[in-house]
């Protein structure tokens, strides 16, 4: 794993890379954007695939939870889930923004900012939390020099 | 003086309670015991007098012949004893069977108590002076004295009763003192061993009579005889082999008196009862006591009459008796048990009396028994006493001179006895003779008179007997062991050389226990031979004092007088003055054949109906005129009088020849007739069938009861115990484990099951995510199943 | 929702790139890698919300949670930290690693077959209005002259107007986290000083 992660920045620029080659593409010729070749077309991404992909992140991010002994890799975990989260709602609020007209025929009639607004809120209260429970993680680690939460275990019979 | 009448018994209770309270207390010399002792017998005596003049010359010919019953004098004649019915008549119940349970305390005095109490009181007081001569220096004086007045307290109420609860209390009391007196000297096995037994032979007999009582009141509703005898006339007269309701009254009656006069088969105590002091022996067994069973039979004779079967019983015990009596008599040694089995064999001649219709013969006889016995045991006392308790006649002879007063009033005593005239045995004894022969109650009893016939020789053959080996013939003690050591306190003082009469000895209680006979004190006192050989006694028989000799001289002028009192019309030429026949008349009721007329009627006039009464009256008044008229002498009386005073000579002769003028004579047929010798010497084996045999099979009952109880009885008891345990083993099985193996296997099941469960607290936070993890996999799970199959059938469609 | 040509390819990058950057996340062994690799995941997810037209949030995203979160991360992390010769000994995994791995497997799978049947309802509709509405979100999405849409505006005006209760709860929660934090924080060695 080790070796990957050595790897996984290069990974990561040239993923940047490549996004922003296809921005610079897109803002010179914004055809590129509407181009609807056979072969994309049947793997257009809809909103199915917005949210399997955070219910991917929110897989990784509940298994890292379970798994990892070191507890600010745990917070880490968790904010991956709260991510996940706020990917799904983001994904929905443009959803509904886009077929508000043919939702509002069948009845269905809701707010599509509600959900940037809500994601703020979850980013504030995320921040919130990470700084509180940082903050019990050092006060624990100056009691036990260690942040294995298996070791941090005073109060278990 | 009739009003007085309650004084009577309670005199002598008074000196009871005067002399057994405050006797020991006060320490009461004997002077003062003895006057106050024998002074509430003389007012007894002297009330007893006054009542009975009273009785004959004014109230009797006011009330015809009825008898006075106190239960209208008040208190302390007479008084509600035990109120019945009271509960049933609160009820309102007026004919509740109990509201006739009215028991009054009260008195009857008629012409037959009025001459049991006089028997009692002057008899009793004259035995009472003799015994304060010879009871004298004993250390129980004062108990002695209490025990007496106790029993003519008793006696009295036994006589004067009106009821049959008074006359049982009076038996059962008398049965009491009788115990008591016997064993006086309860430091000698035998008076406590005969004192029981007196006890208990007349407990069996009490038996019998509680029965006839409790019989009488569920008969009749009440329980005074005068009532009883009225009532009694509904009930019809039940003859020969007839056993109807009257004969098994009678019946228990009878059995009561067996026991209480020594009739067979209860006679067995009398004997033994000589263990107690001789004017015990005189008063109660000899004058007063065992009569009392006859005058139970007289005063019930309308029960008695109206059972022929029962009358036959009645005489054929009574002859039985006197005729084995008799036979036993004549071989006993000791000169208290002679007389005592003569009581036994007379008290036979008073039920054979009463047996065949002739109450007022067996009354008689009664009566001039209680005096001559009375004088003969209080002779045998005398000759005891001055022979220093020696009682073994064979250790006697020719006392005569040694004992004049002695001697001279049992010769009376010994005449009356025999039956020769003019003395009062005589004509009590041959007016029972003439009356069995001639009865007509129930046939065959010439054959009872044959044998009392016999029985009267064999009485005066032993009498005689008795009379030589005691006062004629050769002075045997002095040749054999002198000084019989029956009674202690004599024997020490005769030891130690004290005068006679200074029996200055411990307490009964200390005394060491001796067997009557048995030689007490050194041997070289007593044993001085001389120099042939022959001991020498050390003392010579003496005269009793005064206060002994004066009751004997009264009692043998009693002796020779009273028989007067009923001389038969047959030797007076047709003037009736039968005194006690006509005294005692009324008491007898005519028990009348519903087809025939035997007798006069002379019903006992009573309140039954008034309008009865002025024809009965006068029916009574005429047949009382016409009996002297209308019995002419039978001349076959007078040839049975001649023949039973012929008999009478014969024992005599005989007795003067066997223990006077030969008295080898003795030894020589007691050889030849040696069977019937060893037969009555054993006293029939009697004695020895009761105790061994009965008492043996009594065990073998209690043995073979027990052996029963055992197997059977606890067998079972155990046998459900031991199934009881069974189950309970069973029980306690299935609950150890069956039930709380249900009950331990929930606690083991969760215990196990926590063992597991508990696995799931780990404290480690990251498993209950994970666990949380779970939990939504599976709700998920449970929304997405369904879509599974549409899904992969969607990817394979494709 | 539909995405075409670029956004679709643009898309996916970003989504692998997601993944792959989350699974190192959970799986590195130096806590910095693993907060770097968070970092790159949170810009990768602020990307995807450019690519949904919620640049306010992605503005957010970046601002807040990569600028102001990790940095505290890192921060924490540097304090925190072990000796890093003694990393290669540790122990990273607790016990039930492969019970979670399979978990999340299971949950990815059931997903996907829950999903499976909606997908027929989220693709784009075939009917008239659709198509138009279809064109009408490409000439949004274009805009005009600027390919920024007017998210921004919009969410400013739902926050101060619609959701300002919430806004404002939101701000005194963070008043207290970050007292909370100091407090919480601030070490008996600084208190010692200040005394």
């Amino acid at each position: 794993m080790l070796i990957i992660h050595h790897y996984a920045f290069i990974i990561q620029l040239g993923g940047f890379v490549i996004s922003f080659i296809m921005g610079a593409l897109a803002y010179v010729s914004p055809l590129l954007l509407q181009a609807q070749g056979p072969l994309l077309k049947r793997f257009e991404p809809t909103l199915i695939n917005f949210l399997m992909l955070s219910f991917l992140l929110f897989v990784v991010g509940v298994a890292g939870v379970l798994s990892r002994r070191n507890i600010i890799i745990i917070f880490m975990s968790i904010e991956l889930i709260l991510n996940a989260v706020n990917l799904n709602l983001i994904a929905f609020s443009r959803y509904l923004e886009l077929n508000k007209d043919v939702l509002a025929a069948k009845g269905l009639a809701i707010n599509p900012l509600s959900g940037p607004v809500f994601t703020v809120f979850i980013i504030v209260v995320a921040a919130a939390e990470a700084a509180v429970g940082l903050g019990i993680v050092i006060a624990m680690f100056r009691n036990r020099e260690t942040v294995a939460i298996d070791e941090i275990d005073l109060l278990k019979w | 003086m009739l009003k007085l009448v309650w004084l009577i018994p309670v005199l002598p209770l008074v000196g009871f309670l005067f002399n057994f309270l405050l006797g020991r207390r006060l320490r009461l010399n004997e002077r003062a015991v003895s006057i106050v002792a024998c002074g509430v017998i003389l007012g007894s005596m002297l009330l007893t007098l006054g009542a009975f003049y009273e009785y004959h010359w004014s109230y009797n010919p006011a009330n015809e012949d009825k008898p006075y019953i106190t239960t209208n004098d008040g208190f302390p004649n007479s008084f509600t004893w035990l109120p019945g019915g009271a509960a049933q008549k609160s009820l309102g119940n007026e004919k509740g069977a109990l509201s006739n349970f009215n028991i009054p305390w009260s008195y009857q005095i008629d012409q037959l108590s009025l001459v049991m109490m006089f028997i009692v009181t002057f008899v009793g007081f004259w035995i009472h002076v003799f015994a304060t001569g010879y009871m004298h220096k004993d250390r129980g004086y004062y108990r002695f004295f209490s025990y007496l007045n106790l029993f003519m307290f008793m006696m009295l109420l036994l006589v004067m009763g009106s009821n049959f609860m008074i006359m049982f209390i009076g038996w059962e009391g008398v049965g009491l003192c009788s115990y008591l007196l016997i064993g006086y000297y309860f430091d000698r096995e035998e008076a406590g061993d005969a004192s029981k037994k007196a006890f208990v032979v007349n407990r069996i007999g009490d038996f019998g009579m509680v029965l006839a009582i409790s019989g009488v009141f569920a008969t009749f509703g009440t329980l005074q005889f005068h009532d009883i005898a009225n009532l009694s006339a509904a009930y019809p007269k039940e003859h020969l082999w007839q056993f109807g309701l009257m004969s098994w009254l009678a019946l228990g009656l009878f059995i009561g008196a067996t026991g209480k006069s020594a009739q067979i088969p209860l006679y067995i105590w009398l004997p033994d009862a000589m263990a107690g002091p001789t004017p015990v022996s005189a008063l109660i067994h000899a004058a007063t006591m065992v009569t009392a069973g006859v005058f139970m039979v007289t005063r019930t004779n309308f029960i008695f009459q109206r059972s022929v079967t029962m009358m036959m019983i009645v005489a054929l015990v009574g002859c039985l008796t006197a005729f084995i009596a008799a036979t036993i008599g004549i071989t006993q040694t000791d000169i208290k048990k002679v007389l005592a089995y003569s009581t036994v064999s007379q008290l036979g001649y008073m039920f054979l009396g009463a047996g065949v219709g002739a109450f007022i013969g067996a009354i008689f006889h009664v009566f001039t028994h209680a005096f001559f016995k009375a004088l003969l045991f209080l002779g045998s006392g005398s000759v005891i006493h001055g022979m220093h308790h020696e009682q073994e006649m064979p250790r006697m002879g020719g006392l005569q001179k040694y004992l004049p007063t002695t001697y001279k009033t049992m010769l009376f005593g010994w005449l009356a006895i025999c039956g020769i005239i003019p003395f009062a045995g005589f004509f009590s004894k041959d007016e029972i003779l003439w009356k069995t022969f001639s009865t007509s109650v129930f046939g065959g009893s010439k054959i009872l008179w044959f044998v009392g016939f016999v029985t009267a020789g064999m009485t005066a053959f032993y009498m005689t007997r008795l009379m030589g080996l005691t006062f004629w013939g050769e002075e045997r003690f002095r040749k054999t062991h002198g000084g019989g050591e029956a009674d202690e306190a004599h024997a020490a003082a005769h030891d130690k050389d004290l005068k006679p009469h200074d029996a200055a000895v411990a307490s009964a209680g200390d005394r060491p226990h001796h067997q009557p006979g048995e030689h007490v004190g050194a041997h070289d006192a007593t044993d001085r031979l001389d120099a042939h050989g022959v001991g020498h006694s050390h003392f010579e028989p003496h005269e009793s004092p005064r206060s002994m000799t004066l009751p004997l001289i009264v009692l043998a002028a009693g002796s020779l007088v009273v028989g007067w009192f009923g001389i038969p019309h047959a030797l007076t030429g047709g003037a009736n003055i039968n005194f006690f026949e006509r005294w005692l008349e009324p008491v007898i009721v005519q028990v009348h054949e519903p087809t025939a007329i035997q007798h006069a009627i002379s019903e006992q006039a009573s309140g039954a109906a008034s309008g009865e009464q002025p024809q009965v009256r006068l029916l009574q008044r005429q047949e009382t005129h016409e009996e002297p008229a209308h019995e002419a002498t039978n001349p076959v009386e007078y040839l049975l009088m001649l023949l039973s005073l012929g008999i009478a000579a014969g024992g005599i002769y005989l007795g003067r020849v066997f223990y006077v003028k030969r008295p080898d004579l003795p030894k020589v047929w007691a050889a030849k007739l040696r069977p019937l010798y060893t037969l009555s010497f054993n006293k029939w084996y009697w004695d020895w069938l009761l105790d061994v045999k009965g008492v043996e099979a009594g065990k073998a009952l209690n043995d073979g009861l027990f052996q029963v109880d055992h197997e059977f009885v606890d067998g079972g008891v155990n046998g459900a115990g031991s199934v009881t345990r069974f189950w309970a083993k069973v029980s306690g099985w299935w609950d150890k484990w069956i039930i709380d193996l249900a009950v331990n296997a929930t606690g083991w099941i969760t215990r196990a099951g926590s063992f597991v469960l508990r696995t799931v607290q780990t404290g480690f936070w990251q498993n209950y995510a994970l666990l949380f993890a779970l939990g939504l996999f599976v709700i998920l799970i449970y929304y997405v199943y369904p879509a599974i199959s549409t899904t992969i059938k969607g990817f394979t469609g494709k | 929702m539909q995405l075409h040509g670029l956004e679709a390819a643009l898309f996916y990058v970003l989504a692998i790139m997601t993944l792959f950057m989350a699974v190192f996340v959970v799986t590195a062994r130096v806590a910095v890698h693993s907060a770097l690799f968070l970092i790159s995941t949170l810009v990768n997810v602020a990307l995807l919300f450019i690519l949904l037209r919620a640049e306010f949030v992605a503005g957010v995203q970046i601002l807040v949670y990569v600028g102001g979160v990790m940095v505290l991360f890192l921060f924490v992390i540097m304090l925190v930290q072990t000796r890093a010769e003694e990393e290669s000994r540790v122990r990273l995994y607790t016990g039930q690693t492969w019970p979670a791995v399979i978990i999340a497997l299971l949950l990815a799978v059931s997903f996907y077959f829950a999903m499976n049947p909606a997908q027929a309802a989220f693709r784009p509709p075939e009917g008239p209005l659709a198509v138009a509405a279809a064109e009408a979100s490409e000439r949004s999405s274009a805009g005009a002259g600027s390919n920024i849409s007017k998210d921004t505006q919009a969410v400013g005006e739902q926050l101060y107007r619609q959701a300002a209760l919430p806004f404002e709860i939101a701000s005194l929660l963070l008043l207290v986290a970050m007292v909370g934090a100091v407090l919480l924080a601030r070490g008996t060695k600084q208190e010692k000083y200040y005394e």
